[in-house]
């Protein structure tokens, strides 16, 4: 897998580097033509689909590069959702679209009758650039995975302070394209925690970039900003925070897998916990020191650092925040007769 | 962005094994011995007997090869040795150095005789190194050091001072980062050369200085003509910073620059653990998604190491923030304890707490300081 992953990373790496500027990532719906046509050309959504379905047939911990890449250069469309709903798609056989496709894991007061759906579902991103939602819904004490287009439903924009666009939708009777009884063995908030803790990694390199970018560039009294020690002090310490993070996404990349539930010693939710935790309390410090390095600059909507950091903020907050992994984590080790030690070689 | 990177492998089941033999070993040695628990025991718990015992056992020297008395083991594995001996704050002072770097040093730069003579010695757990870098007038500064080795017919005359060796009244040898000709001005790393020196030669005085808990694990050590043979150099004259820098990987990046407080937390979790508040259980989960992120950085530059990898800025990574977690942990004990007076601790947790308190602050001194490891890592990433 590794020459293969390499290959798609150079693959991605040239689109992205080719389609995404700053203007197109703030005005993703005038101008991202180009950007998709080749992202569906080269079949990336599809890199964890089986190969009989069409697909690329590599697992969600293959391609960890591919969605820190993603990050690092602000793909500012539905592109790490769709890999996510092609994956589940490929888990019930079911031949993937080739559309970009939006993900949902908050909703209430969700029912399911002759084959449509209604509903509140909560927090979906990119609904501004495509109407096809995946969501996992509860219904009648069920779990269920479904898909949708959304034809008639009242959307509003919600944290419009975001990078990513994000909406509530009140789903009214639309048509179930696809539904399964969602598989026990599967932790859906995992997967999509370790997603941001991921994304939040690719940002945050991106960010160190931007700084050490500006501050060699910039010149006051005479000198680079990178040559005050203050200033390199604030840079090193960024460097810190991604080191450590990039070490906690390390033990995600050495596992088997990062999607199934939990057995006896939780050790995918540990993985998970402390990749959210490590990565949300680097992006705090990540985001305060970037902004002082940039001074004003960093504060305008025209320059590149404010839609990382914006994102930033955005997926520390998402599934979890690092306090309520904290919460987790520390429990899962008060809950078990171990010390601490062996709980951490379990 | 490859410095972000820490390729890292689960622990293999022959790993895992060894954890715990040498887990097992501990316990059953410090009841045999009577020995207890003490934090920062690399530095302040000096036991040559528990010393000898690990080199019995094979756990001195591991990588080095099998014809120096080696074991030709995996950095991985020893590893895995340095992380269980630290968290039992076993007594490890004595050996430590020389097996974390002096005896790879020679094992890199040293000629045969040195390898032949001394590694044997270091794998057995009966020879002991001391670092002899700063001097009184060149701490953070290093490549400004003073001392001087002059050339001589049968070898070398060294004169000169060192300062805060640690553990110098113990070791049989120190590493000597000494000039050999003057400091030129446009080339301050230039002229410098190491030297393996035998600490009872004739005209070295090692006096020890009293820390403020009241130890004197550190020294000055004053050399006054001391005559060196010409085997006593180590590596290659003028060479003596490009091997010191590689020496400074090996000390900075190991786990005990974040594993050096362990007992304390463990002993605290042992007594508290049913009584732990909610705004408890969130630092917990902190501190432990902090220290299983550094372990894995950690254990990760040990293989980049056993791949002749020099991971300079990773090793800074792991100092820098080893030791800021150690600092931070101090303080989150004491927040832990919200529900919980100090006051009715056990009188050996109390020990270990007042021990830990007083010690930190040492620990963003010894190695290089905080504010050099930074410069180090802003220079690595083209800022300087
Ligand atoms: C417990 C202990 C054990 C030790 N063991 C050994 C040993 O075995 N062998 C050995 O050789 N040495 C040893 N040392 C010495 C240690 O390496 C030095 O203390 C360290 O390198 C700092 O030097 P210094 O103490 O002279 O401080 P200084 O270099 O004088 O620094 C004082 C302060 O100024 C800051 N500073 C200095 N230069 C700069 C700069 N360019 N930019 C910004 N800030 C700067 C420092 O970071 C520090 O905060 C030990 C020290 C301790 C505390």
């Amino acid at each position: 897998m590794k020459e293969e992953i390499q290959f798609i990373l150079d693959v991605s790496e040239r689109i992205f580097a080719k389609n995404i500027d700053h203007k197109i990532r703030l005005d993703p719906e005038k101008n991202h033509d180009t950007l998709i046509k080749e992202i569906r050309e080269s079949h990336l959504t599809k890199i964890a689909v089986k190969e009989k379905l069409g697909g690329a047939g590599m697992n969600l911990v293959d391609i960890i590069p591919l969605i820190k890449l993603s990050a690092f250069y602000g793909v500012p469309i539905p592109f790490v959702e769709t890999i996510i709903c092609n994956y589940f798609f490929s888990v019930f056989d079911t031949k993937p679209t080739d559309d970009f496709i939006s993900i949902c894991y908050e909703e209430s007061g969700v029912i399911i009758k002759d084959n449509k759906v209604s509903g509140l579902l909560k927090s979906i991103p990119y609904l501004n650039f495509t109407n096809k939602v995946m969501a996992k819904v509860r219904y009648n004490d069920d779990d269920y995975l479904i898909f949708f287009e959304n034809k008639n439903s009242y959307l509003k924009q919600i944290h419009n302070f975001l990078a990513e666009p994000r909406y509530d939708l009140e789903v009214k009777n639309e048509n179930i394209l696809f539904k399964e009884k969602f598989p026990k063995e599967i932790n859906f908030l995992n997967i999509l925690a370790n997603l941001k803790s991921i994304q939040a990694t690719g940002a945050m390199e991106k960010v160190l970039q931007l700084c050490i970018d500006y501050c060699s560039n910039r010149k006051q009294f005479g000198r680079a900003l990178s040559k005050f020690q203050m200033i390199q002090n604030h840079i090193s310490e960024i460097s810190l925070e991604i080191a450590a993070s990039g070490a906690s996404i390390s033990v995600l990349e050495s596992s088997n897998n990062i999607e199934t539930n939990r057995d006896e010693n939780f050790s995918n939710d540990i993985k998970t916990a402390i990749a959210k935790i490590r990565t949300g309390m680097a992006s705090g410090k990540v985001i305060a020191l970037s902004h002082q390095v940039h001074g004003a600059m960093g504060f305008t909507k025209e320059y590149d650092l404010s839609y990382f950091t914006k994102n930033l903020n955005s997926w520390r907050n998402d599934f979890g925040t690092e306090i309520q992994w904290q919460n987790s984590l520390g429990n899962y080790f008060l809950k078990q007769n171990k010390n601490l030690w062996e709980f951490l070689n379990h | 962005m490859s410095q972000f990177n820490f390729p890292f492998e689960e622990e293999t089941k022959d790993l895992k094994d060894l954890r715990l033999k040498v887990r097992n070993f501990i316990k059953k040695t410090f009841k045999e011995d009577k020995i207890t628990p003490s934090p920062d025991a690399w530095v302040f718990s000096t036991n040559p007997s528990f010393s000898k015992k690990l080199g019995d056992q094979g756990w001195l020297g591991m990588s080095f090869p099998k014809k120096y008395g080696g074991h030709q083991k995996s950095m991985l594995e020893r590893y895995i040795v340095t992380e269980e001996l630290l968290v039992s704050g076993a007594p490890v002072a004595a050996h430590w150095i020389a097996d974390r770097q002096s005896g790879s040093q020679i094992i890199r730069y040293g000629t045969e005789d040195q390898k032949k003579n001394i590694i044997p010695k270091i794998t057995s757990g009966e020879c002991f190194f001391a670092i002899g870098m700063s001097e009184p007038d060149s701490g953070s500064d290093l490549a400004s050091v003073k001392t001087f080795a002059k050339k001589t017919t049968n070898g070398w005359k060294l004169n000169g001072r060192k300062i805060w060796s640690t553990g110098a009244h113990l070791a049989h040898y120190m590493i000597v980062l000494a000039r050999t000709t003057k400091q030129v001005d446009n080339n301050r790393h230039s002229g410098l050369s190491q030297f393996l020196v035998d600490l009872r030669l004739p005209g070295i005085e090692i006096n020890g200085i009293e820390d403020m808990t009241g130890q004197k694990h550190f020294n000055e050590t004053v050399f006054d003509d001391v005559v060196l043979d010409k085997d006593s150099l180590l590596g290659s004259e003028g060479k003596g910073w490009e091997q010191v820098v590689g020496e400074l990987a090996l000390e900075r990046s190991g786990p005990e620059r974040f594993l050096s407080h362990f007992v304390l937390l463990d002993n605290f979790l042992n007594e508290f653990k049913s009584k732990m508040s909610e705004f408890s259980t969130l630092s917990l989960g902190k501190i432990i998604a902090e220290l299983q992120s550094l372990r894995i950085m950690s254990f990760s530059i040990a293989s980049m190491i056993e791949k002749k990898h020099s991971p300079e800025i990773q090793a800074a990574f792991v100092k820098e923030a080893g030791n800021n977690f150690e600092k931070k942990l101090i303080e989150i004990i004491r927040e832990m304890s919200n529900l919980i007076p100090i006051q009715t601790w056990s009188p050996s947790l109390k020990s270990l707490f007042e021990d830990a308190t007083l010690k930190i602050p040492s620990n963003s001194l010894r190695g290089g300081t905080s504010e050099i490891m930074r410069g180090i890592i802003a220079k690595k990433l083209g800022l300087r």
